[in-house]
């Protein structure tokens, strides 16, 4: 159970959540010209990295608002939180807080938790 | 062999009555159930899951992986550790996993059967004959395994408690006790947890330390103590474990409001605390872990320090006349106390070599003429059920000692379950030969014995410097011993046989009955990665979480695998610690408060006129209304539907979900959200609406209302009313912020009635004489709002059932009273209420679908023939674009369409399969051509035959033709003839008229 800071109202728990997926999938403006391809990219792929994510969040049992986080994956850690207005933070603000719970790599996962 | 009692002041001298397997036994308050009936030389109190081998009280704390009992007197609790829970007058206690009874266990039986039995047995055997499994070797493994039988139904009254804090520290043992010290008057927020109802740790459990500061250990934990209450900043929570470490500093805690008490059935008998907390102070200590040698799990067998904390913390010496085994230097106190309370113990047996071994123990053992064997080791021991005679090897002598007791000492386990659990990093220590916390993932700190830190004199520089973090005060610890200072350890996981036999058995895990010999089987077998090796054996798998053993399991598969033990790894730690009961996490969320029930305004009159109830969503809705105390749900649903097409019937729909959409952008808005076009729309006329996802498939429908371009009211179905509008408002907020619309649940602000059947019009016109209900003045598809009495209510021309039709929306304040006056009118009329079930046949009958039984999230409006509510000529609407995706345009899709059976008689079921096959054959050895499924089912009255929708592959090209449905427990199946959805009335005559 994590917390999660609304940018509205501020920390609440998990609970008071609902996770909405990948951020910053724009839905097409003109959906008749795209090519089939193209629409089902939009309609039924998104990405799942482990690490550094862009996701959407809805305070659903709060202020019902919407809202973008940007969360490492493999530790759960909510790094920034920003209106769905504002503008998405770059990926390099995020490089050097990079860190894994246990020691697991960065990518792939496995049980590390002992240093060698 | 017999117990001897000895003072201790955490035990009243109040004598109290418990029964054990029947029999009555004599204990002390204050005791747990093992120190009493240790106190009572019962030895034997438990069969193994496994094996059902004799089993004992091993330990004397949350570790216990032996001494699982039944408490009768608590709704039939299961798997209680008799080594933490507390006795009370009267309480009531079994044995488990025996039959017939503990002394004489058919069970045992597998002990003999063990070559069986061995690692992955279960993946191994049991592979055929076809039908074995689920007819004999399932039911006889359910009947066997396991260990005590489920509670008896109870309604448990335990809570959840939030706590918010800067610290959280856990346990108060030496480390604990010092550390909160530290935070008394300061401006943190601490909270303070200890497991057991004193506050002392190793303090209490043992006479290691002599003084502290110039005062007793008791003098000392009582000084600290009082300080720590009259801080205003601190809170302790006593009983109470942590059980799991989560992200963001998020501890969970479980409470016993009633150790040592009765329960009472009218309190919170458990409080799960979840905490939030800024920093996590770890003090939890440490577990001492056993040695594997032939029989290490006979009854009689302890750890040393739990012997040990018998006699300080329960007051009880479980026997006078103890072999000691030990690997390390701390056996000491235990010899010291014996000797002090004038016991002598049989032999003490040292792995270490003589010139590794303290001074001390050695004068001690030499004065007291105590059979002293260093560099030797325990080779087993025997016995009928208990410890008899102990082997010890020394060299390549062989001793045989007669006792009933032998405490193991393997050395000291830094509890690390919950650093870990918090993502911290361990890391092997090879002066103690154990893993310690290394790297920490959160703000957590490890103090005492938990961080590695075997060394009292180290203590306090330990304390003072981890945490100067905080603006505290330094805290000094003067502290005298009884123990030498520096800790000493031979490493020892397993001792050698003497010879081989299939009898004997060297365990690893006793919890779940694994063998040093099921490791070796394993890693033969190549379960060579510590992950799979545990699941593969169960090792460390039980309910104790192999707490005492999973290290030297890991020490032994490194020995095998030739790797160090960093190599390998540990297995993972999850939550939670210990295991804790389904009631606490429950909490309250039980029976009536599991999911808040809703009630419409017409509910009470719904009880009166014996309605039978169905949950949609989490409303009660009429399911239908017993006419007669004997009558069937069939007769009722059948006499409804007749009644309602001869004349007229009335439904409850304030269930129904309704939004009202209002703004600037409204029609551009609804435009986008719903597959209708609004714009050509005249205002206050309405019209059956559907709502698709981006994937082109239906996700609910409705009428929407117009009353003007700015200002909507759209109904949903009843249970998707939420959904509904969480997703207008996620296009709102994402979407389309630029859009001017403000949405509006008014679910509840409306009773809603849908008055249907032939005399409807006779008696709306009679309740409400002022309104002209002809088809010129109120058309169908139309609303109206008018003043009624002291309310204002909206009338709609609609239907649901093909019949001419009118649905009321009133303010629920009215609603009861309205309801009630159509009654009185409509009595002359027949009209009767009718419920959900009904509804839906008289739909069916109309070829009407309902979201969730024809749509299945794979349907789409064109799959249904519903291309008319399609708008075409709008740019865009969601889903719209997926509906010309090759696969939503595929002309195979399975579509609706309506089955008619071709014997009247038939009767077709809900859930079907439609084949070519007019029978099954006896034998399937083939899939059989499936073409699509029934998805609705009911006897039409009206038709006077049964009838059907279908979802069928290419449906809307095979009207006429021939196919079969399946039945319940038959092979022949039934033919049936597709025909058009709609059976009643397609020109829509009724309707309109």
């Amino acid at each position: 159970m994590i917390l999660i800071k609304c940018p509205y109202c501020g920390e609440r728990d998990q609970s008071e959540f609902s996770n909405g997926g990948e951020a910053h999938v724009i839905r097409p403006k003109n959906p008749e010209s795209l090519s089939d391809k193209d629409w089902g990219e939009y309609v039924f792929y998104r990405n799942n990295p482990k690490g550094i994510f862009y996701e959407r969040w809805v305070h659903s049992h709060g202020c019902k608002k919407w809202f973008n986080a940007v969360r490492n994956t493999s530790t759960d850690q909510i790094l920034r939180v920003y209106k769905v207005n504002e503008k998405r933070p770059d990926l390099s603000d995020f490089k050097n807080t990079l860190k894994s719970p246990s020691g697991e790599p960065l990518v792939g996962s496995g049980n590390f938790a002992v240093k060698k | 062999m017999s117990a001897i009692n000895n003072n201790c002041e955490y035990i009243s001298k109040r004598l109290i009555k418990i029964t054990f397997d029947g029999k009555t036994y004599e204990a002390y308050e204050g005791d747990t159930i093992a120190s009493a009936l240790l106190r009572n030389n019962i030895r034997l109190v438990g069969r193994s899951f496994k094996y059902h081998r004799p089993r004992g009280i091993y330990t004397c704390g949350i570790e216990e992986p032996n001494a699982l009992v039944q408490i009768i007197s608590e709704h039939n609790e299961p798997n209680t550790r008799a080594t933490i829970k507390r006795v009370y007058d009267g309480m009531e206690i079994t044995s488990q996993n025996r039959w017939p009874s503990l002394r004489y266990d058919f069970g045992a039986i597998n002990n003999i059967l063990s070559p069986i039995f061995s690692a992955g047995f279960y993946y191994k055997t049991f592979m055929g004959p076809k039908g074995f499994w689920k007819n004999l070797y399932e039911p006889l493994i359910r009947r066997s395994a396991g260990l005590g039988k489920p509670p008896k139904n109870f309604r448990s009254k335990s809570t959840h408690q939030y706590h918010n804090t800067d610290v959280v520290i856990i346990g108060a043992g030496l480390s604990g006790l010092a550390a909160a010290k530290k935070f008394i008057n300061t401006k943190y927020k601490v909270l303070f947890i200890e497991q057991d109802s004193y506050l002392g740790g190793v303090l209490k459990n043992s006479n290691k330390v002599k003084t502290i500061n110039g005062l007793t250990p008791q003098e000392w934990i009582s000084e600290t103590e009082e300080l720590i209450l009259n801080s205003k900043n601190i809170t302790i929570l006593k009983n109470t474990l942590v059980t799991t470490y989560n992200f963001t500093n998020h501890l969970i805690a479980l409470e016993d409001k009633f150790a040592g008490k009765k329960i009472d059935l009218n309190k919170s008998e458990l409080t799960l605390h979840k905490i939030r907390t800024s920093n996590t102070i770890i003090a939890n200590g440490h577990i001492e872990r056993f040695i594997s040698f032939r029989n290490n799990d006979l009854p009689g067998v302890m750890l040393a320090s739990s012997f040990e904390k018998y006699i300080h913390r329960y007051g009880v010496v479980p026997e006078k006349e103890p072999v000691i085994f030990t690997n390390n230097s701390s056996s000491l106190s235990l010899l010291k106390k014996l000797i002090s309370l004038g016991c002598k113990p049989k032999a003490y047996v040292d792995s270490r070599k003589k010139d590794n071994i303290e001074t001390e123990i050695k004068k001690i053992l030499k004065d007291k003429e105590i059979p002293f064997f260093s560099d030797a080791e325990i080779e087993g021991c025997d016995g009928n059920k208990k410890v008899e005679t102990i082997t010890i090897r020394q060299g390549k002598s062989f001793n045989k000692l007669k006792s009933s007791m032998l405490c193991v000492s393997g050395g000291y386990n830094p509890d690390i379950h919950l650093f870990t659990q918090s993502k911290g990093l361990v890391k092997w220590d090879k002066n103690i030969l154990s893993f310690k916390p290394d790297t920490p993932f959160q703000k957590t700190i490890t103090l005492g014995s938990t961080s590695g830190n075997y060394n009292f004199k180290k203590l306090c520089d330990e304390i003072n410097e981890k945490l100067s973090i905080f603006k505290t005060k330094k805290v000094s610890l003067d502290i005298n011993l009884n123990v030498p200072n520096k800790f000493s350890i031979k490493e020892l996981w397993e001792t050698k046989k003497k010879n081989n036999s299939n009898w004997s058995k060297s365990f690893i895990d006793l919890h779940n009955d694994v063998t040093t010999k099921d490791l070796k089987q394993a890693i033969t077998e190549g379960f060579d990665r510590i992950e799979h090796l545990k699941r593969y054996t169960t090792n460390s798998m039980g309910t104790d979480q192999g707490k005492i053993s999973s290290i030297n399991s890991l020490a032994i598969v490194s020995k095998m695998l030739k790797k160090e033990i960093s190599e390998v790894g540990t297995t993972t730690y999850r939550p939670p610690y210990a295991p804790l009961s389904f009631a606490a996490i429950a909490g309250r969320s039980t029976y009536e408060f599991y999911d808040p029930e809703r009630k419409t305004s017409i509910h009470s009159w719904h009880l009166k006129n014996n309605a039978v109830f169905e949950d949609v969503g989490q409303w009660k809705r009429p399911w239908y209304f017993k006419a007669s105390e004997n009558e069937t749900m069939h007769q009722a649903v059948q006499r409804e539907s007749k009644m309602l097409r001869e004349n007229a019937g009335i439904l409850d729909g304030s269930t129904l979900g309704k939004i009202e959409i209002k703004g600037r952008d409204a029609l551009e808005f609804m435009n986008l959200m719903y597959t209708n076009a609004f714009s050509k729309m005249k205002p206050m006329t309405s019209r059956y609406a559907m709502m698709l996802g981006e994937d082109g498939m239906i996700k609910d429908d409705g009428i929407i209302c117009k009353i003007s371009d700015q200002h909507f009211i759209a109904t949903t179905t009843s249970s998707g009313a939420p959904k509904v509008l969480a997703d207008m408002e996620e296009y709102l907020q994402t979407e389309w912020p630029h859009l001017q619309v403000y949405l509006n649940s008014i679910t509840e602000q409306f009773s809603t009635f849908n008055i249907s059947g032939p005399k409807t019009r006779e008696i709306m016109m009679k309740v409400f004489p002022d309104i002209d209900f002809s088809n010129d003045a109120f058309p169908f598809m139309t609303f109206k709002n008018f003043d009624y009495k002291e309310t204002k209510i909206r009338i709609m021309r609609a239907s649901f059932t093909g019949e001419l039709g009118y649905e009321i929306y009133i303010p629920p304040k009215f609603g009861l009273e309205l309801w009630e006056e159509i009654f009185s009118c409509g009595k002359e009329f027949n009209l009767i209420p009718y419920g959900t079930e009904t509804m839906h046949l008289l739909r069916a009958e109309k070829g009407y679908i309902v979201i969730g039984q024809e749509t299945d999230g794979t349907v789409t409006p064109i799959d249904l023939n519903y291309n008319w509510m399609i708008g075409k000529n709008k740019k865009d609407f969601i889903g719209k674009r997926s509906l010309s995706r090759p696969d939503t345009s595929r002309e195979d899709r399975k579509q609706l369409v309506g089955l008619s059976p071709i014997n009247k008689k038939d009767i077709i079921e809900e859930g079907q399969h439609i084949v070519e096959l007019n029978e099954l054959p006896k034998k399937i050895s083939n899939p059989i051509k499936y073409l699509g499924h029934v998805s609705s089912g009911y006897h039409s009255p009206n038709l006077n035959h049964s009838i059907g929708l279908a979802m069928i592959r290419g449906g809307k090209n095979l009207l006429g033709q021939k196919f079969f449905v399946t039945a319940t427990g038959k092979t022949k199946n039934i033919p049936v003839e597709i025909v058009n959805p709609v059976f009643i009335d397609p020109e829509n005559k009724r309707l309109t008229s």
